[in-house]
């Protein structure tokens, strides 16, 4: 035993460290200076959002993956399970994005299993931020760009429901009503502002059903003016992913439900 | 001293007397499979660790040594499930092929410090059948309780050889397939009774099992924890709640 592993007391032991000595996670990636630009075009994908309505936060995405002008997936799922109540969602390049979400996964869980408590809410926005910290060279390179949407359910303070959204950077806003990323974002703040501020009640003060028409409405309009973004695909049937935190966990909402709303008061 | 071969088998076998009289006043840990899942049991510090989504610890040791295989279980478990997926985690990898050799080549180096623990490792499979139950002695040692086709879904843990096979003993008497939590609680509490009896004593008869709850847990605390076999959660381990356990405790 060396002079450093005897100095070692497992303090440093968080799951990104774990994996990088192990090499099954890359080092941050390197600032330089940046002769060319990539000569791929990523896959990327987009329009993230979410908000804080009567029982916790909705977070609904959109379906479509896109390479440049090119559609390469109309089914992916960019709205991710991390932990019992922990939803991240997000825009910008899948690879990059669910390779975090799969560290991440692991991280809260690793920190709960070896510090036999679960990481606070802090810590665990915090985790997500340095991972897109360490991303940055890579989103500098063209090659990464993941801007996240991170919604949690902290039963320990009130108000419970927690909502934030990052950059690319690894800035973490809180959010206190609403957040959207993602190519067809502009749109959907725009609406979201407009319905939390002039429409029949706030969004915080809106039931389930409501607040599912309000995403689909937000989502149809980001697609009607976002190639990037699927919206709601009515040919091949194909729903927006959303997802509700609250105190009782992650509830995915199933796509009959989501169809059904959206046939009555969307369509 | 120890060149000659005599030395060193002499020097392991004091070393094993050392290691067993150190761990000689360990509170017992008992696993039954039971309706639903695995339930883990023991009374004292806390020593039920839940190691990777379907895989759970109990130990008997020196709290330091229990924490570095703990760390060094959860570290391998984890990156292998990250790399690969949560079905690529197997209990019967990381013993035999992780844990085991560096027990055993502790315990053997003489002139370094042995692991001073005692592991019950259970996980949870989709069927009873799959259901295993592993046991990893400070030697590197490998007792695999096979659960004979959910016949015998149970192992123990104990200070002592003979206090195992007590309460082994005992669950071959009493132990019945498929009932509900509290009941099985309530058996495993049993068991664990059994397996505080002095050594020499001999087994307390079944009236006096209930009677010797109380004296017997004093003012430790009841900790237990359930792998859960059909739980919508991939995380299938999950602590009894306090609430779970006062039926138990009011008796």
């Amino acid at each position: 035993m060396d002079g450093k592993e005897a100095l070692d007391f497992g303090a440093s032991s968080d799951f990104p460290s774990l994996l990088r000595r192990q090499g099954l996670l890359g080092p941050a990636a390197q600032i330089g200076p940046m002769n060319k630009r990539a000569e791929i075009t990523p896959t990327e994908s987009t329009t993230i959002l979410a908000f804080k309505f009567s029982d916790g936060v909705l977070v609904a995405g959109d379906r479509r993956a896109t390479s440049g002008n090119t559609v390469v997936y109309d089914r992916a799922d960019k709205v991710l399970e991390i932990d019992r109540r922990s939803i991240m969602a997000i825009a910008g390049v899948p690879a990059t994005a669910w390779e975090m979400a799969r560290v991440l996964e692991h991280s809260f869980q690793f920190f709960r299993r070896t510090q036999l408590q679960e990481m606070s809410v802090d810590g665990k926005v915090r985790a997500l931020s340095k991972l897109l910290r360490d991303n940055f060279g890579f989103a500098l390179q063209g090659v990464g760009i993941v801007v996240p949407i991170f919604a949690t359910y902290d039963v320990k303070v009130s108000p419970s429901a927690r909502l934030y959204f990052y950059d690319a950077m690894g800035a973490q806003f809180e959010a206190t009503d609403f957040a959207a990323t993602g190519s067809g974002s502009p749109a959907v703040r725009g609406i979201l502002y407009y319905e939390n501020t002039w429409g029949k009640k706030p969004l915080q003060k809106i039931d389930q059903d409501e607040a599912v028409v309000v995403a689909l409405r937000a989502l149809d309009t980001a697609s009607e003016a976002d190639t990037a973004t699927g919206g709601i695909d009515r040919h091949a049937k194909i729903f927006p992913v959303m997802k509700i935190v609250s105190a009782d966990g992650i509830l995915t909402l199933p796509e009959e439900k989501i169809a059904e709303l959206f046939h009555k008061r969307v369509a | 001293m120890i060149e000659e071969p005599y030395r060193w088998v002499e020097a392991v076998a004091t070393r094993r007397d050392y290691i067993e009289m150190q761990l000689a006043t360990g509170s017992p840990v008992v696993a039954l499979g039971y309706s639903e899942g695995i339930l883990l049991l023991t009374v004292g510090q806390q020593k039920l660790f839940e190691i990777y989504d379907r895989i759970a610890l109990g130990a008997i040791g020196h709290p330091g040594d229990i924490e570095r295989l703990r760390m060094a279980a959860i570290e391998l478990a984890s990156s292998e499930g990250f790399t690969r997926s949560v079905a690529d985690v197997s209990l019967r990898r990381l013993a035999y092929y992780s844990l085991s050799p560096v027990m055993k080549n502790a315990f053997e180096q003489i002139y370094g410090a042995p692991f001073l623990a005692r592991l019950l490792f259970v996980e949870i499979g989709t069927s009873l059948a799959d259901d295993l139950f592993l046991e990893v002695e400070y030697d590197g040692a490998i007792n695999l309780h096979p659960s004979n086709g959910g016949n015998t879904p149970f192992a123990v843990l104990a200070a002592s050889k003979k206090s195992a096979e007590q309460m082994a003993e005992f669950l071959r008497k009493r132990f019945q397939s498929g009932k509900d939590l509290s009941a099985t609680l309530e058996l495993a509490l049993d068991t664990w009774t059994v397996g505080q009896s002095k050594t020499d004593e001999a087994m307390p008869a079944e009236d006096d099992i209930r009677r010797q709850w109380r004296e017997r847990v004093g003012s430790g605390t009841i900790s237990a924890a359930v792998l859960e076999r059909n739980s919508n959660r991939a995380v299938r381990y999950r602590a009894v709640e306090a609430s779970e356990l006062a039926p138990l405790i009011a008796k």
